[in-house]
């Protein structure tokens, strides 16, 4: 009898998951490990804003109820960074040194929230919203009715943004180019989504450049946003909030070919036969334009996965991302976007 | 099964090189100095040298509990090779804390992350790397790893920092300052940590109580309850687990002005305790089931000579050297009955450390006031489980029980009988006092006889005497817990194992099952009206023991003519609380049928 | 050579011993060994040693175990206890430990001792247990009906060895030399009034003191160790025997054929009493445990 085939999935978000659960539907016999450097099983990061709607226990967030791991035979390895892949060898070494062995591998690592270079002295005063823990902790860290800066404003970000206003709370938003990310906005389109963003309730402040965070002082808010040229703004929190940059330093030196994010084909192979990747951390060849091409959002990422698991498993498909892929203004004046539905 | 209140279980793991042991004993100190209520229990690896796994359990609770849950709250691992196997012992949302970047290179699943549940929340930790950042060594990990949860729990540390002071002032101060900064660089770490567990620490209830609180084992407490009661000569032999009484009375009772003889078998101890008691001192011995069988000649000529003696028995897996390390409650058949002919005694069996202390200090009364020997049954589990006790400020024990010689002389009869059927008893030394004890049938006098109504007049005189005891001030016999009146269920026990039937009858009363439970400290004689009273009242009797034979069911069946059911285990480990309440279940189930 | 022994009668005993005082150690029981039996000197040197020493009768207590010489407790007017086959010495120990003012005085047969008892004997003389022990030597097993001890001789036909007995004769007193007995002393109930000196001097050594007493069984032993034989077989130990030389001690012990009476060997070295003593001083001084002593 042979040995079966071992699947292991890097990232537990909604690629891998989509990823894993197509795995055992097509391949009911093969192991499947998910991989994570989380501590909880599978939830869904885009909900996390519900932390601002009474959910403040993880067990009321997971997707799958717990059983589902023993009951689907999927091997759930959490808290475990993998510092190095052997694409030759096939093998997957972690930072409490361990190493597994690999059939195939599909790489869902997603992707991380990206800093300025000149802002990252600033990292430990600013808050981040890319786990339950961080989303927790920026929950705590607002004090009712208290106010968040956010920096720049991606979709990720101005989701969040439209719940805390919802909730008693004050954004204000503070412009650059990273604003509407991943949505690409012509000149003439911007005005017309700022407006919208204000008619929501945020606080725009266009035009101004941070180049520091520090504690507020006592009796004052608690942070407190440097300007170039001077100025200040003050806050309860500061949230940075520009875009996502592919989690793939780990598979440098692997064999597969990276550039921002780890390069694959329509059919989200890489250029190892044996590893695929899904979602945020993969970059996917466009003939249409000639590059290649991030896709974002809850639907496209659920649906990578469960393409790049048909894929190992025999099946040629090519992924085809969202039809419509533009920002819109609703008819009450308010922002959409396909990537706010999940 | 968990008590109200604060209610948390933790089982650190390694292998004895790690410092276990030190970890768990650091951490139950610390707690009751906190005053919460503590039950601990330490798994030694079998064999003497290095390494093998140990183990080390902490209950603490608000409210008192009665056992070890079968599931704990936190794990902690100083060894995964050892920690892995028992990660199902962790419950749903409790923690387990490890080593996140061990030095040796691991195959798959060699890391205890392979092997935590999803349902479990893993906590890794950087142990070797804060200590040796801290300490410049790796040496002290157990105590970053006490600091890690003291600063994830929220546990003061200052309880911490004492225990480690007071561990270690025999040691340089270099030593103690290096555990300090290690337990603190834990502490900082931990602080910071978000933690997803639902695990929470109430404050104790009972703050006030805890200056008067102290830890002990069962045999540490026998080894109080025998100082505290005045004992003046201790005779023993080592054999496992009776043996740390031998060694704590050789250490502290000469400082009480007692003495202590280690002898060259058990059978020269139960003979040097017995001579020492013929010449009127206090006197014990300790033992295990093996022991105990070798004693058995020497019990006899105790009982027949109504010479006062008292003999310790931790039991053990049996039969022969059976198991030395696991627990068992299989000697109590050789207690009650071993030795030559109608050889009656005293035997009593507490159930906790705190019935430990009691109950060693009123075998010395008993064994004085009714001439007699006294075997004291407790069991592994429970001579070395620690509990939090609180000792009472007076001394609870009597002297000077023994019924003396009034007027001596020619013709002073040692054995005369009476009403209460004890004799005025002379003690060498005094005068007109002098008599010859034998084991010899004999008269009044102490003469050797073989007259046929003397042997029936004497053998009643020995036996009617220990009915008193049954009435022995300040001293529960046995006592019934749970649902007054008619009950569904009622259960019986003894020893340790009560301590598990006392948190399933809580559970069975939980659940809606009319259920109470009656323990037995008394076994022989054995309190029968109470035990039949105590039946009336039940629809049926369950009685949980640890031994293959059912040794206290079969007593009580033969001394009342009625039928129990049965639970018995011989696993060498104790009985779970949800073996017992899953039958506890059956049997109410089957009576509703 | 001496004369041969005369019966003993109470009456002429009683009138001779009624001057003396040491009848006061005497019970009112009278013994129930067989006439001619060595015990009745063993009960008389017992008794005036005591009288010698003054030792107050509430204050002595006599250990036995099981066997002829078991009796003896019985027939003495002092506080006794009448133990189990081989267990008077870890009895006797603890009367003593319990109380140390007490004159505790151990006796047994060689069957008591040396078969069943053996074990203990070694403990008692290396604690040095300040008691007395006297074994009554008649090489067989009396209260049972004759059959072979440990120190009967090879080839003895007894109801237990009906084609003669294949075991060899332990040696006592080598055994108790080796021991480390801090007295070492030999007596013949056929010389009682030696016997009785020794006696007197082995309870009052400071220390375990044994004595070796030849006694022969009347009743079942007509061959061996009988009157006839060990008066012409002992002999006293030489005059110029150094009783702190262990050697010649052992020595004068391996001849067997000629049992030498005397004291063998005696020297004063710390009691058990003395030990625990010292115990104490340093436990509740707070004193730690010694260095290592030397050994044996």
């Amino acid at each position: 009898m042979g040995e079966a085939i071992h699947n292991v999935i890097i990232g537990n978000g909604s690629a891998g998951n989509g990823a894993a659960a197509t795995l055992r539907e097509r391949d009911p016999d093969c192991r499947i490990t998910i991989i994570t450097m989380g501590s909880l099983p599978f939830y869904n990061r885009y909900d996390l804003p519900r932390v601002f709607r009474g959910c403040y226990d993880w067990r009321e967030i997971l997707v799958h109820p717990l059983s589902y791991y023993d009951d689907q035979n999927i091997t759930l390895r959490r808290n475990s960074r993998v510092t190095d892949v052997d694409g030759r060898k096939r093998t997957i070494t972690f930072a409490h040194n361990e190493t597994m062995h690999y059939d195939r591998l599909l790489v869902c690592a997603g992707g991380q929230g990206y800093l300025p270079e000149e802002l990252s002295d600033y990292r430990g005063l600013m808050n981040g919203f890319n786990s339950f823990e961080a989303a927790i902790t920026t929950y705590k860290a607002l004090p009712a009715g208290g106010s968040m800066i956010m920096l720049g404003g991606d979709m990720i970000g101005l989701d969040l943004a439209r719940t805390l206003i919802d909730t008693g709370y004050k954004v204000l938003l503070l412009t650059n180019e990273y604003t509407f990310w991943p949505h690409r906005i012509a000149d003439d389109e911007r005005e017309g989504f700022i407006n919208a963003l204000k008619h929501m309730g945020i606080e725009v402040i266009d035009g101004v450049h941070p180049v520091a965070v520090e504690e507020g002082i006592a009796g004052k808010p608690a942070r407190r946003v440097v300007l170039d040229g001077g100025g200040e703004i003050l806050g309860d929190v500061v949230m940075p909030s520009y875009g996502l940059v592919p989690t793939a330093e780990f598979m440098l030196g692997s064999g597969v070919d990276i550039e921002r994010g780890m390069l694959v084909d329509p059919m989200l192979h890489t250029t190892d036969e044996n590893i695929w990747a899904a979602g945020d951390v993969c970059q996917i060849w466009s003939a249409e334009d000639n590059t290649y091409r991030f896709y974002y959002g809850w639907n496209n990422v659920r649906l990578m996965g469960e393409v790049a698991a048909r894929n190992v498993t025999g099946a040629n498909e090519t992924f085809k991302g969202l039809d419509d892929e533009r920002l819109r203004i609703d008819k009450n004046g308010h922002l959409a976007s396909p990537f706010w539905e999940y | 099964m968990n008590r109200k209140g604060t209610d948390i279980q933790f089982a650190i793991i390694g292998s004895a090189g790690d410092g276990t042991i030190a970890a768990g004993d650091i951490l139950k100190r610390a707690m009751a100095r906190l005053g919460y209520k503590v039950i601990a229990f330490d798994i030694y690896p079998a064999e003497i040298r290095g390494f093998g796994k140990c183990i080390s359990r902490v209950r603490i609770t608000t409210e008192q509990a009665y056992s070890l849950k079968r599931h704990s709250d936190v794990l902690i691992s100083l060894d995964d090779s050892y920690a892995i196997p028992h990660v199902g012992e962790v419950r749903d949302y409790g923690a387990v804390i490890y080593e996140s970047s061990p030095v040796a290179r691991l195959a798959e699943g060699g890391h205890i992350t392979a092997h935590i549940k999803p349902s479990q929340l893993p906590y890794g930790v950087q142990v070797r790397g804060i200590s040796e950042r801290a300490t410049a060594s790796a040496r002290s990990r157990n105590i970053v790893v006490l600091g890690y949860l003291a600063g994830l729990y929220g546990i003061d540390p200052k309880a911490f920092r004492e225990i480690i002071a007071a561990k270690f002032r025999t040691k340089a101060q270099a030593v103690t300052d290096q555990n300090t900064a290690a337990f603190d660089a834990g502490f900082e770490t931990g602080k910071a940590v978000f933690k997803l567990d639902d695990i929470v620490l109430g404050p104790p209830l009972h703050n006030k109580e805890a200056e008067k609180t102290t830890m002990m084992t069962g045999n540490g407490a026998v080894v109080r309850g025998c100082i505290d009661a005045g004992l003046d000569t201790f005779f023993g032999y080592p054999i496992t687990p009776a043996t740390t009484i031998l060694e704590r009375l050789a250490a502290e009772l000469p400082k009480h002005g007692g003495r202590v003889l280690q002898t060259e078998d058990e059978i020269s101890a139960i003979a040097a305790t017995i001579g020492a008691g013929y010449a009127g001192a206090r006197s014990a011995t300790a033992t295990s089931g093996p022991g105990l069988a070798l004693m058995a000649e020497m019990l006899g000529l105790s009982v027949m000579g109504e010479v006062p003696s008292v003999v310790f028995v931790s039991q053990r897996g049996g039969p022969s050297t059976g198991l030395p390390t696991k627990t068992e409650q299989s000697d109590l058949n050789l207690a009650v009955f071993g030795g030559a002919g109608d050889a009656q005694r005293i035997v009593l069996a507490p159930t906790n450390v705190d019935g430990c202390y009691r109950t060693a200090g009123k075998a010395f009364e008993m064994a004085e006031q009714y001439q007699t020997p006294v075997v004291v049954l407790l069991d592994l589990y429970l001579s070395n489980r620690y509990e939090t006790v609180v000792l009472p400020d007076k001394n609870p024990f009597s002297r000077n029980l023994d019924k003396q010689m009034a007027d001596g002389g020619a013709g002073y009869m040692r054995f005369a009988d009476s009403d209460d059927h004890i004799s005025p008893r002379a003690i060498p030394g005094q005068e007109g006092g002098m008599h010859t004890v034998t084991g010899l049938e004999h008269n009044q006098l102490g003469k050797p006889s073989d007259l046929p109504e003397n042997h029936e007049a004497m053998n009643a005189k020995r036996h009617l005497k220990l009915e008193a005891a049954l009435r022995h001030p300040d001293f529960t016999i046995c006592k019934r817990f749970g649902d007054e009146g008619p009950v569904d269920v009622g259960v019986l026990g003894w020893g340790s194992t009560f301590g598990e039937i006392l948190e399933a009858m809580f559970a069975a009363q939980d659940e809606g099952i009319r259920c109470s439970a009656m323990k037995v400290v008394m076994l022989s004689p054995l309190p029968k009206d109470q035990i039949a009273a105590f039946m009336d009242d039940c629809g049926t009797v369950l009685l949980p023991e640890l031994n293959y034979e059912g040794q206290l069911a079969n007593l009580v069946s033969g001394a009342l003519g009625r039928p129990v059911t049965k639970l018995t285990r011989s696993t060498g480990s104790p009985m779970q609380v949800e073996e017992i309440l899953a039958e506890i279940r059956r049997l109410a189930q089957a009576r509703a049928a | 050579m001496t004369e041969p022994l005369k019966p003993v009668y109470l009456e002429d005993k009683l009138n001779e011993v009624r001057g003396d005082g040491h009848l006061s150690y005497r019970s009112s029981s009278l013994p129930t060994w067989c006439p001619g039996c060595g015990y009745f000197s063993v009960a008389e040197g017992v008794a005036m040693a005591f009288n010698r020493l003054k030792v107050p009768s509430k204050d002595a207590v006599i250990v036995s175990g099981i066997g002829c010489a078991s009796r003896f407790p019985f027939f003495m007017e002092t506080y006794g206890f009448h133990t189990l086959h081989g267990r008077t010495l870890p009895v006797a120990t603890g009367v003593k430990v319990a109380n140390d003012k007490l004159t505790v005085v151990a006796v047994g047969g060689d069957g008591d001792a040396f078969a069943i008892g053996g074990g203990h004997i070694p403990h008692a003389a290396r604690r040095n247990v300040d008691i007395t022990y006297l074994v009554f030597d008649n090489g067989i097993y009396g209260l049972t009906k004759g059959q072979t001890s440990p120190t009967s001789v090879q080839g003895f036909v007894t109801p237990s060895t009906p084609y003669e007995s294949h075991d060899r004769p332990l040696n006592p007193l080598m055994m108790l030399l080796s021991y480390g007995a801090s007295w070492v002393g030999q007596a013949y109930a056929g010389q009682p009034h030696h016997l009785t000196d020794m006696i007197a001097g082995a309870i009052a050594h400071r220390g375990f003191s044994y004595l070796h007493i030849l006694s022969p069984c009347v009743t079942f032993d007509k061959t061996e160790m009988t009157y006839a034989n060990l008066n012409v077989r002992v002999r006293d130990l030489p005059a110029d025997h150094d009783p702190t030389d262990r050697m010649a001690a052992l020595e004068q012990a391996t001849r067997t054929g000629t049992p030498a009476l005397g004291l063998f060997y005696r020297e004063d070295r710390p009691t058990l009493a003395d030990g625990m003593a010292d115990i104490a001083m340093r436990a509740t001084a707070g004193i730690p445990a010694k260095g290592k002593k030397a050994r044996g």
